[in-house]
């Protein structure tokens, strides 16, 4: 099997005579719009004889000009495609120049570029060829090959085809440190719309068969410690944001189950950057990073600070508000647990205060044994003042410069808009003019100068 | 009276001078002697490195305070940063007035410049572990050059040995011609000139895949995004001329 395919890709090769610079060029231009780039949730210290290792806190290498990391190799093995989702650049409707790495032309960079400390590792997609499992199946093999004959100890991050069989799945998973089933479509409504040829049940299946594996094997390898590691860095998924009338509640929901549920280890948010001309997708000038920015924040303090998504987001406040952080937003909607004490409070406050993040109360929790802390010392912790001072108390002595009330404090916490944000949310908006999809962001920059009542939805 | 106490620049003579200043009314200045500029209201004390008095300091930091203490100490001493020894020098007088305890005042001012320093130095080093770029010079040799801020070259040894194993390389601090080379069974520090990085290099070939990561690089890149000043924030300019990519 595994021999005809490669007969296969030689012959289809030896015809499009394609060289290694242009297929890299078209198979990381395809694979870009995934976000994810992270190297972390894998330690493994190097052997002798083999090459790499694998650092827990993941390790950027280059940073290009759009801001983001470069960590991994992320290609895609090819971007031939039998499907046709309305969002998605190689989409077999799609006219754009295709190409197909073979096994060892993808073993190679990765070595190499390993090799002179360009990345981290490996991260492998690939658009379906042929089907599901066929795909699987080279994807299998790639991995396969880096990690026994060429005994490579860096990272790998690949993609679980959906609807590839159980058994495939299975076996890539024993070389891959992460793996990851983009869910790309918040709901099932915009899947039927904008990827009908997927469903809902392919793409979670896997996700829910990895999730097992990852728990069998973590409980495996307690009393058997020789039992080989099966997706040791954990699994991760993408939502396309923008690219469907999904709210930021129905989003952040989703994220909340899928870490309850899947015990995943990132949700990555993929502003929708628009590529495609179609009349299912929205028009809009360029990708929502500010709605994006807003989500990973709010993803923060679901997984990180214990924030559910029901105290950042309700049915009737059902997106992020562009003025404010999400934390900053839930604090003046729960005004009355505020001001806080610095020099009493547990952690779990500390870490709800607008302004002190996980560093800021881990130095105060320490600075407060030798000493009552003072509005002074905050500003030495590097607590963000600024935001910080509407919301504490040091000795019992309040230090904000306005009235403690709502509208006072949104006041002065209002930050300037700038006129090409609002005109990039208008656009993004005005698609999605339907009852269903209230236009939130757009509404409360409208408000801005009552901003209060976007806040709370109820002064 | 200022009292400037010259040292040789090595960590043993910053100790042996930490140990014969400790006890000094006036107030000290310590200096390496290639950063000093004679004034004329301060007396000069050179310092003459002393192998077991560093020990003893040495040990008795390791005793009395703690091994972080020693460590922040060290990479402090690493950092470079103009007045670093100063620091240090501050830094051990409150550790031993105070106890190690006082490192828990994140308030202080003195731990506050500590922290921050070593905390620039430790960021340097993850930095480097992905700024580095390898040039293959010979099969299976490998050759980078570095310039980083702090004197971190010896702080990435453990890193790329674990994960390099089956190769040779070099990592050359330019500014400091100083060189970590690994020979496939231990690596060293040494003396490396630009002479000798001419040397080395004059007998590298071309390095295809350099381009083929220029090109990656290029490609992934999404122009809708564009986004320098993040790009700056997370990959200071100064770096840009060793990697590869950005030529
Ligand atoms: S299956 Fe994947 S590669 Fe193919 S069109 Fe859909 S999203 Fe794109």
């Amino acid at each position: 099997m595994v021999l005809t395919i490669e007969r296969m890709f030689v012959i289809l090769f030896l015809v499009m005579n394609m060289d290694i610079k242009n297929k890299l060029e078209i198979l990381s231009d395809a694979a870009k719009y995934d976000v994810s780039c992270s190297s972390s949730g894998s330690s493994r210290s190097g052997e002798s004889g083999s090459l790499g290792s694998a650092a827990n806190s993941g390790i950027c290498h280059s940073f290009t000009p759009d801001g983001r990391c470069i960590s991994l190799l992320k290609i895609l093995l090819t971007n031939y495609c039998i499907y046709d989702c309305a969002y998605c650049i190689n989409r077999r409707s799609n006219d754009v120049r295709r190409a197909a790495f073979t096994v060892d032309e993808v073993v190679d960079l990765t070595i190499n570029f390993y090799r002179r400390n360009y990345i981290e590792g490996l991260f492998l997609s690939s658009a379906v060829v042929k089907d599901a499992n066929h795909t699987m199946e080279m994807l299998t093999e790639v991995l396969k090959k880096l990690r026994t004959e060429k005994r490579f100890r860096g990272y790998i991050h690949v993609k679980a085809i959906p609807g590839a069989s159980e058994d495939l799945i299975s076996e890539c998973g024993l070389y891959a440190d992460r793996m990851s089933v983009n869910v790309e479509l918040p709901s099932s409504a915009s899947l039927k719309l904008l990827a009908p040829e997927k469903t809902a049940t392919n793409i979670y299946k896997p996700m829910s068969q990895i999730a097992t594996r990852i728990a069998e094997n973590q409980e495996d390898r307690r009393y058997f410690i020789n039992t080989p590691t099966f997706v040791p860095g954990g699994q991760s998924t993408q939502l396309i944001v923008g690219a469907s009338p999904d709210n930021d509640l129905t989003i952040l929901k989703l994220s909340e189950q899928l870490y309850n549920n899947y015990d995943l280890k990132r949700v990555y948010y993929s502003a929708y950057v628009p590529i495609n001309t179609d009349k299912k997708l929205p028009t809009i000038q360029s990708p929502p990073t500010l709605r994006e920015h807003r989500l990973y924040q709010s993803d923060w303090l679901v997984r990180v600070y214990n924030f559910k998504v029901n105290e950042l987001l309700t049915e009737q406040q059902p997106n992020l508000d562009v003025n404010f952080d999400p934390k900053t937003c839930w604090a003046l909607r729960n005004l009355n647990q505020f001001p806080v004490e610095v020099n009493s409070a547990p952690y779990d406050m500390l870490i709800r205060i607008p302004g002190i993040g996980l560093k800021g109360a881990r130095k105060i929790m320490s600075a407060r044994r030798l000493s009552n802390l003072t509005f002074d010392d905050l500003k030495k912790l590097r607590i963000a003042v600024k935001r910080a001072q509407f919301f504490v108390l040091c000795s019992g002595k309040h230090y904000s410069p306005v009235k403690f009330d709502v509208s006072s404090i949104a006041a002065a916490l209002l930050p300037e808009i700038q006129a090409s944000e609002s005109s990039l949310l208008y656009k993004q908006i005005s698609l999605f003019d339907t009852p269903s999809f209230s236009p939130s962001p757009f509404d409360q920059l409208l408000l801005s100068s009552d901003v209060h009542t976007s806040i709370t939805g109820e002064l | 009276m200022i009292k400037d106490y010259i040292y040789d620049g090595t960590f043993e003579g910053l100790l042996t001078t930490i140990y014969y200043s400790y006890l000094d009314k006036d107030e000290v200045n310590i200096c390496r002697l290639e950063n000093h500029i004679p004034t004329l209201f301060s007396e000069i004390i050179n310092v003459t490195t002393d192998s077991e008095i560093f020990e003893k300091v040495y040990r008795s930091t390791l005793k009395k305070l703690s091994t972080e203490v020693l460590r922040n100490i060290y990479y402090l001493y690493l950092s470079e940063i103009d007045g670093c020894e100063n620091l240090i020098y501050s830094y051990y007088k409150l550790c031993f007035k105070c106890g190690v305890s006082i490192n828990l005042a994140k308030n202080n001012d003195t731990i506050i410049a500590v922290d921050t320093m070593v905390h620039k130095v430790n960021l340097e080093v993850h930095r480097f572990t992905g700024f580095v770029r390898f040039q293959e010079i010979r099969s299976l040799v490998f050759y980078s050059p570095i310039e980083p801020d702090h004197n971190i070259v010896s702080l990435l040894s453990t890193h790329f040995v674990d994960r390099f194993r089956d190769q040779y390389f070099i990592i050359h601090d330019t500014k400091r011609a100083s060189a970590l080379i690994y020979n496939k069974e231990e690596a060293y520090l040494r003396d490396f000139t630009s002479h000798d990085q001419q040397l080395l290099l004059s007998q590298a070939k071309d390095d295809a895949y350099a381009d083929l990561f220029k090109t990656f690089f290029n490609s992934v890149n999404i122009k809708e995004r564009y986004n320098p000043s993040y790009q700056a924030r997370s990959m200071p300019k100064r770096y840009w001329k060793n990697l590869s990519e950005y030529q």
